[in-house]
């Protein structure tokens, strides 16, 4: 292997299946053979077989469209708030140096001691679990738009200007649009955040969601629940993934 | 001239056209009739009411001792290591760590000294922490012996049968770790109907709610269950005023209520002195290969628990030294909220035909209510679930406890004439016309329906109520119903209860909870009414 070796897309993916080929044979051997007993790691066959309970008995699709719903609108309204202010705190520094002392340390927040505070605010229905994921998402959120838009080229800037483009102009035609691209692809990678955050979003009053039965199943010993029930998280954030980068490509392909 | 649609107006127009399929789906109950196959709800939960509770009342036996006793354990080998036990903070363990001396394991204590066993005491509050550790095992740095309550572990049995694991030891009574704070108009069981109720689900406070709901006349459906990761959080859920009630442990739960303006404790378990019981779970693999290490660990904390008892003082010295965070008014106020019962309580406890609350009821009790609300689908005989050889086998180092009577464990005075009731059971116990006999039939009504409330609610007074219709002469009806309410009192103290645990009354017509119209409704009058009456 050479030091940022070129690699073709045929056999990047082959490569990504030689990856999950061979974490699947560990599984199956650690598993199969006895080496690791069932109940600390159970085996595909067990995780498979938990499906049809969850699916039958536990509301398995409903609670993920559930936790769908709650991450989706954590996320849309984090991106309601973090875009325009991160478009001005980007575009003018002094409201950026304004704001920066009060929400750059919020990346450090340990954000599960906000869930009792949520519950006094925002009380127990879905107001608070929502509000929780927009709290746990958009602290990160925030930096990576001003970010965005800190990237854009003083060249374009110069040009504009030289053109003639009042204050506004240079905002709304030249700064916007060329860092759309860079918010779009933040908005891609911070998708996963709500979705990490979703046990403990669902720890009060949700008869439905993912993270309240992986705390359920975590309560009654059931792994093989526990690992069907990741695997349904994660597959449906490489689909979520997978469609908002089809969406930024649409949007933005051929720019910046 | 036409405009071309920029990619997002595209979009935006699919997921409009989306919203509004959906919409007129959904409207017209095509999406419902989809969702349940595609998408099927949960499992049916069912309603739990009073007759969940007590003893089964046809039909099913109830559960036999195992085919044949055992025996005192032997083979395996002996431990080269301490055995490893999962705790959480809370006083029922005063009686190990007495005998332990703390929580490492050392030379210098009773289990070592006496028993010749090494024995390290683990905390970990979390309870699907504890079950991980379980798990592991204590061989690979888990643990070998972990806590639990009775009424838990008819829950988590099935999720644990791998392990096979047995209950081997009751180390302590809940007597007020458990309690249900209401908010200012709740003043009995009754007054929580329509009420929003937080609790952790399916946990002890899940368990105490439905039976003091069930006793006290309502059902399952009857309120809003919130339910909570935790019990710590029901009870902050309460405090921030956003429930009517919660059921959650000390001292949260005590917090909570003298936080809320107006908030008090309706009942705790220290009146529903017989309902959680805390209970040692070992790995059957654990048991096989160490039996003799087992019986010393029974044989030692249950000499602890006779040391506890002797030294309060110094047994709330050592609590507060090894639980962080707690002081020695703390360590105090942990040690009341519980009753650590000696061997031959323990014994008692796990004989199907011994106290009338036992392992062997509140397992089945608890087994049929989990399966009813849905939580889960097989079900165990409580032989199949507990070891007592252990406990058999330590019986050598108790010679005392064979001989001694039992003494009863709450002293009743009179009862308070004008004390008010938490929760009003009510009977319908049939007598002939103008008879105050008790026949067959009713006085199984009462083996099933009274007995285990009141020997449950062990520190209580009960108030026998009887009343009657408005047929006939009313002095009589008086006098009558009092003579009834006798009886029952009278069968009931034969059941081995005190007789001045039960208050008589006799109400005559004079407190009907139906007009008198109706034959039906005058049948609804005719009832005996259990009141529960704190000390």
């Amino acid at each position: 292997m050479e030091v940022r070796e070129p690699v073709t897309n045929a056999r990047a993916r082959s490569l990504a299946l030689g990856g999950v080929a061979t974490f699947f044979a560990a599984w199956c051997l650690l598993t199969y053979t006895g080496m690791v007993p069932a109940v600390i790691l159970p085996s595909p066959t067990e995780v498979l077989r938990a499906f049809p309970v969850l699916h039958f008995e536990e509301a398995l699709v409903r609670s993920a469209g559930w936790s769908l719903y709650r991450v989706t609108m954590g996320f849309l309204l984090a991106a309601a708030v973090a875009i325009p202010l991160g478009l001005f705190m980007g575009t003018f520094p002094p409201l950026k140096h304004f704001f920066s002392p009060i929400l750059e340390p919020l990346r450090f927040l340990p954000i599960s001691a906000l869930v009792p505070l949520t519950i006094v605010w925002f009380g127990i229905e879905e107001t608070q679990k929502i509000t929780f994921l927009f709290m746990g998402t958009v602290v990160y959120l925030l930096p990576l738009v001003v970010e965005a838009v800190e990237k854009v080229d003083d060249v374009y800037l110069q040009t504009a200007t030289t053109l003639g483009a009042s204050r506004w102009q240079i905002v709304r035609l030249v700064l916007i649009p060329a860092s759309l691209p860079s918010i779009g692809e933040a908005l891609r990678v911070m998708n996963g955040i709500g979705w990490t955050y979703v046990i403990l979003a669902e720890v009060i009053n949700a008869p439905y969601g993912l993270g309240a039965l992986i705390t359920v199943a975590g309560k009654r010993s059931h792994v093989d629940q526990i690992f069907a029930l990741v695997l349904v998280i994660l597959v449906i954030g490489v689909l979520s993934d997978q469609i908002l980068r089809w969406i930024n490509h649409r949007l933005f392909s051929g720019r910046a | 001239m036409a405009r071309q649609l920029t990619p997002l107006g595209r979009i935006l127009i699919v997921l409009s056209g989306l919203a509004l399929i959906g919409y007129g789906l959904y409207h017209w109950g095509v999406l419902n009739r989809i969702g349940s196959v595609v998408a099927p709800d949960k499992r049916a939960e069912g309603t739990i009411s009073k007759d969940d509770f007590g003893p089964p009342t046809t039909g099913e036996s109830t559960s036999a001792p195992p085919p044949t006793s055992k025996g005192a354990p032997s083979g395996g080998t002996r431990l080269n290591r301490p055995i490893k036990v999962a705790i959480v903070t809370w006083g029922g363990y005063a009686g190990g760590i007495v005998a332990n001396g703390g929580f490492p394991p050392n030379r210098d204590c009773l289990f070592s000294k006496d028993f010749g066993i090494q024995v390290e005491l683990l905390v970990i509050d979390d309870f699907a922490k504890s079950r991980d550790a379980f798990r592991a095992g204590g061989d690979k740095g888990g643990v070998d012996i972990m806590w639990s309550t009775v009424d838990a572990y008819a829950l988590e049995y099935g999720g644990l049968l791998r392990l096979n694991p047995k209950a081997v030891l009751q180390y302590d009574w809940s007597r007020g770790g458990d309690a249900i704070a209401v908010d200012a108009s709740i003043k009995s069981v009754a007054d929580l109907k329509g009420k929003k109720v937080a609790c952790a689900k399916a946990t002890p406070s899940h368990y105490f709610a439905l039976y003091v709901l069930t006793q006290g006349g309502l059902t399952s459906h009857d309120v809003t269950f919130v339910f909570t990761d935790s019990a710590v959080e029901a009870a902050n859920v309460f405090k921030a005023g956003k429930v009517d009630a919660a059921v959650s442990w000390s001292p949260d739960v005590y917090v909570a209520a003298r936080e809320r303006s107006g908030g008090h404790i309706l009942t705790s378990t220290r009146e529903a002195t017989n309902l959680i019981a805390d209970i040692f779970v070992a790995r059957g693999d654990f048991l096989e290969q160490h039996p003799e290490d087992v019986r010393r660990f029974v044989a030692g904390w249950l000499k602890g628990v006779e040391q506890a008892g002797a030294n309060p003082e110094k047994t709330a010295v050592l609590l507060s030294k090894s639980f962080s965070g707690v002081s020695l008014d703390d360590a105090k106020g942990m040690l009341n909220d519980v009753k650590l019962p000696n061997y031959a309580e323990n014994r008692a406890f796990f004989n199907p035909q011994g106290s009338l609350v036992n392992y062997h009821g509140i397992f089945k009790t608890a087994q049929g209510i989990w399966r009813r609300i849905g939580e889960i689908k097989d079900v165990y005989e409580p032989y199949q679930t507990v070891d007592t050889r252990f406990l058999e086998g330590a019986g050598e180092f108790f010679p005392e406890a064979a001989a001694a009577p039992a003494k009863p464990e709450f002293e009743f005075k009179t009862p308070p004439q004008k004390g008010a009731s938490i929760l009003t059971k009510t009977v319908s116990i049939y007598f002939p016309t103008g008879s105050a006999t008790l026949d067959e039939n009713a006085k199984a009504v009462l083996d099933t329906q009274v007995v285990d409330l009141a020997a449950t609610f062990g520190s209580a007074y009960l108030r026998i109520a009887g009343n009657t219709d408005n047929v006939g002469n009313r002095d009589g009806n008086m006098k009558l119903s009092r003579a009834r309410a006798d009886a029952v009192a009278h069968y009931l103290t034969g059941k081995g209860f005190e007789r001045n645990k039960f208050d008589v009354v006799g109400n005559g017509p004079d407190k009907p909870v139906a007009s008198n119209d109706t034959e039906e409704s005058r049948a609804k009058n005719r009832r005996t009414d259990f009141e529960i009456i704190p000390r």
